[in-house]
């Protein structure tokens, strides 16, 4: 294949109709005579290309990227399902595509936004949720902004957020964007938090909380999760659960049993709206009771009147977005629960286990398994012991040569070169197996021929790319 | 539905290779009394039914073929190959392009993304995207306060009230302090201390600031504040000098505009932009064109990734991981398919069709614009029935203009109009009839 397909830059300048531009239909002035010239541009450079020359570049382009429409993504911590094409399609549709933010007459749109707050309440146990949030990361940090403002209103002053080593990167950045600092802790050897390092932490007297995925980066459900909430409430803590990893949980339990105060969920992960090659996302937040107040504004509430927005909330943390949050992806996750319902929920919950289980206890008999436990939405492999020097990033490179894509590398961080792999409920058993077979032919490739996999990628449109001179002398943009 | 193709057969299977007798075996660790029976959600739908269901929902939104509202949210013409684009699921399916050489198509598209921004703003450095306008503007607060080593901001009132309120709260959670002050003022608040300088142009009232006079005002007195511009509309950038041009250190825009439907406000698009000085400061994805190790051959990846979450963790520029790139892709898309000629010929249309009613209502009695500056696609009129008003344009099927008093309260018979390229001369003559019309009912009105 042609590879570097030539920029959009380096088509155009040719005479194109411009076909997107009504008739200037009234009177128009010399733009001189109405605008001061010092306010006025001289050059722009973005070349004219015709309707066809772009969609055919595009259309190119598309055939160089890799989707979950082409075959299993099995990226650790991503969740990456099957993405419905209703949803698609109900996000199309008029009456939602073309609402406008600012108007009234917006009644369905609201009850919609009302009655998933509700099935997310229901899910997750929680009593309130916010849409606002834009992406996971986003919510986190309105999470640990309601803990700043908790504590703020009660006039304690609690400065650190306790955070394992297990956590996705997201945690300690949001944590730090709220004005926090953090306390990491290591992971046991079992994968979980060490109870006796949590409570000693938690004595130093000035921690707001802790931060926690469960089950966690490496796919453990970290069994005494209800001794970890309760020593953090015992010393006037506050729990917020990093809903990234809730695929596995749907419809078997709940954050707010396992005694959690403050939850974010992906909508697109966990809810199968499309990842659209990294967003546009939607990360709500859901709290407890007594937290409802610190919910940003507005909140959608229900009233005799109907369902309305609530702008007044005095001890709120304020608004974190413009508008409604993500209302686009809040409805494709809308369409995806109505079609799916409670029991398909749950089988989501429990297939996606099976899928991992199943899939880890065929891969763990040629690759390392660190934490050999019944794993939850996925599980963790290291390069340890593979031969030949062959590491993670070759054993990645060539699964693309395969032609599948890689599992999540070199994180979570407690592990030395993980393979991080997460099937998800939507891969069918005969997907799973021509995974296994291609992981089985890599690491015979491994032993024979070593250099199949150091020289990898090779089938792909392009070899393995210079990333540190990619940094040292920045390129971003003709 | 639910999408999962095991049978019964195909499950049993399963789970004799992992060695359990059932798919509840699975779930051991978990403590028993944890595990809830059911969920109290109805049954699934199937496709027909679920799209009957969303359809009651959809009708009761007023979707109205002609618009004068904007206020952050612009109705903009899409071209039908921007949604043909966006909808192949190699793209929309695909997650952040870890694997470059998996995903060499999108890389490239969000390169070119960097670049036509670049190039319309004429900035030296384009990110991939942030969620938004107003967390974007937010989060060049933070920025300014990092490479500064300042914690005190300014911001210029004319900003979108919902992006003050962003700002404030990001600012709230950093121990920013954050000035608002006016245009007239700015002189009596800077000082040494202060990180930047923070305005929208155009502004929320549709003025128009000579950013150059701006820049030189805080400049020449202190010239390590940095000056950060946003704009809710950047179509105006076919017309109006871009911010390169005016010495602006961070440009931020809402990016819906570039071909992205305004969905009730969301997914739109942050565009971020800086000097390349602060380079290594920029929140967000950045994607470098760069060569192959083994090779020649030149391809994309993502970049400088030392600055990101993933990473440097708590030390990270900012917690952003997931942004709107598929809404990049639409502006993307966008944006070249208007090409320079379209872009200049789009800013021109919003431009001359304002000005066209702006004049227009002006020459009604009872109307003043409240606008002191040239304006692009909105302006403020005061007007002598504002109910009225509304409801002679809801009557002719045209979406009102914006009450101000949404906003600010004291200002109750004040609207903001927002005239696009999408309103035909026969809607604007609505309008026009529909601002005489109010007149005519004042009395009725005010009983």
């Amino acid at each position: 294949m042609d590879t570097n397909e030539f920029l959009i830059f380096n088509k155009g300048n040719e005479l194109v109709q411009q076909n997107f531009i009504p008739k200037l239909d009234i009177k128009s002035e010399k733009i001189e005579e109405i605008l001061p010239r010092n306010l006025i541009r001289d050059e722009l450079r973005i070349p004219d290309v015709s309707e066809v020359e772009i969609v055919r570049h595009y259309v190119k382009l598309s055939k160089i990227n890799y989707g979950v429409d082409s075959g299993i993504y099995p990226l650790g911590s991503c969740t990456m399902k099957y993405n419905p094409k209703i949803n698609e399609v109900v996000a199309r549709m008029t009456s939602f595509s073309q609402l406008h933010p600012l108007q009234d007459e917006n009644e369905g749109t609201l009850e919609i936004l009302y009655e998933i707050s509700k099935m997310l309440g229901e899910i997750t146990g929680m009593d309130g949720f916010t849409l606002q949030p834009a992406a996971g990361a986003h919510g986190e940090l309105v999470g640990l902004l309601i803990i700043k403002k908790y504590f703020e209103t009660k006039g304690i002053i609690k400065k650190k957020i306790i955070i394992p080593d297990s956590a996705h990167g997201t945690n300690p950045a949001s944590a730090k964007m709220a004005g926090f600092s953090i306390i990491e802790l290591q992971s046991n050897e079992h994968g979980e938090v060490p109870l006796d390092h949590l409570e000693y932490a938690m004595k130093q007297g000035d921690v707001a909380g802790i931060m926690l995925t469960n089950p966690n980066t490496l796919g453990v459900f970290d069994r005494q999760i209800k001794d970890i909430t309760r020593i953090v409430h015992e010393h006037g803590g506050l729990c917020y659960y990093d809903g990234a990893n809730l695929n596995p949980m749907l419809g078997i339990c709940r954050p707010k049993d396992m005694g959690f105060d403050i939850v974010h969920l992906n909508l697109h992960k966990t809810f199968s709206t499309p990842h659209g090659g990294g967003g546009p996302g939607s990360g709500p937040v859901g709290v407890t009771n007594e937290f409802i107040p610190f919910l940003p504004i507005p909140c959608i509430v229900s009233t005799d009147k109907g369902i309305i927005c609530n702008y007044e909330n005095h001890e709120s943390i304020g608004r974190i977005k413009a508008f409604w949050g993500n209302f686009g992806i809040v409805l494709r996750a809308f369409v995806y629960i109505l079609s799916l319902g409670a029991d398909g929920l749950k089988r989501v919950g429990q297939i996606a286990v099976l899928n991992a289980n199943y899939l880890k206890t065929l891969l763990k008999k040629k690759y390392n398994l660190p934490f050999d436990r019944i794993c939850q939405h996925e599980f963790v492999l290291s390069d340890k012991y593979l031969p030949n020097d062959i590491n993670t990033e070759d054993i990645a490179k060539r699964i693309l040569d395969y032609g599948f894509y890689a599992p999540t590398i070199y994180f979570p961080l407690v592990v030395n070169g993980a393979l991080m792999v997460e099937p998800t409920e939507t891969e069918s058993k005969n997907s799973l197996d021509k995974f296994v077979e291609v992981m089985y032919q890599i690491y015979d490739e491994a032993l024979n021929e070593p250099e199949k996999l150091k020289n990898a990628p090779s089938n792909t449109p392009i070899g393995r790319l210079d990333a540190v001179n990619a940094a040292r002398k920045p390129i971003l943009h003709d | 539905m639910d999408f999962i193709s095991h049978d019964e057969k195909t499950i049993a299977d399963m789970l004799k290779i992992i060695n359990v007798p059932e798919v509840d075996d699975l779930f051991q660790d978990i403590p028993k009394d944890l595990i809830i029976k059911s969920l109290n959600i109805s049954d699934g739908m199937s496709e027909p039914d679920v799209l009957d269901k969303m359809r009651e929902y959809g009708i009761k939104n007023k979707i109205y073929p002609h618009s004068f509202l904007g206020a952050g949210c612009y109705f903009h013409y899409i071209p039908s190959l921007v949604d043909f684009v966006i909808s192949r699921s190699e793209f929309y399916t695909s997650y952040t392009p870890y694997q470059a050489e998996a995903s060499q198509g999108y890389l490239q598209a969000m390169y070119e993304y960097q670049s036509v921004i670049s190039r319309l703003t004429e900035m030296e450095v384009a990110n991939a995207s942030m969620y938004d306008g107003s967390t974007s503007l937010a989060e060049a607060a933070i920025m300014a306060s990092i490479i500064s080593g300042k914690n005190q901001v300014i911001l210029i009132e004319g900003v979108h009230p919902e992006y003050i309120d962003v700002v404030k709260t990001y600012c709230w959670g950093q121990n920013i302090e954050l000035k608002i002050t006016s245009e007239d003022k700015l002189n009596d608040v800077l000082s040494e201390d202060i990180a930047a300088v923070m305005f929208q142009s155009p502004n929320f009232f549709g003025d128009i600031t000579d950013v150059l006079v701006m820049s030189n005002k805080v400049k020449d007195k202190y010239p390590n504040c940095l000056l950060i511009q946003c704009m809710t509309d950047p179509t105006c950038l076919g017309l109006l000098k871009p911010p390169g041009k005016t010495n602006v250190d961070i440009f931020v825009a809402e990016g819906q505009s570039f071909g992205i439907s305004p969905s009730f406000g969301g997914p739109g698009l942050g565009i971020f932009t800086a000097k390349k000085k602060f380079l290594r400061k920029i929140p967000g994805r950045l994607v470098g064109k760069t060569k192959e190790i083994n090779g020649e051959r030149e391809g994309f990846m993502l970049t400088l990734q030392a600055r990101e979450q993933h990473i440097r963790r708590e030390k990270a520029s900012s917690n952003i991981c997931t942004n709107q790139a598929l809404c990049s892709l639409s502006a993307l898309i966008y944006l070249v398919s208007l090409g320079k000629t379209g872009l200049r010929e789009i800013a021109n249309q919003n431009f001359q069709k304002a000005h066209y009613v702006k004049k227009a209502i002006a020459s009604i009695p009872g109307y003043k614009i409240l606008n002191k500056k040239p304006t692009y696609n909105e302006f403020i009129v005061r007007c002598p029935n504002i109910n009225g008003l509304i409801r002679e344009c809801k009557k002719m099927n045209l979406l009102p203009p914006l009450q101000i008093s949404t906003y600010f309260p004291e200002m109750s018979d004040v609207v903001l109009v927002c005239v696009t390229e999408l309103n035909s001369s026969s809607s604007i003559e609505k309008f026009i009839t529909a601002a005489r019309l109010a007149i005519n009912n004042e009395t009725e009105c005010a009983n």
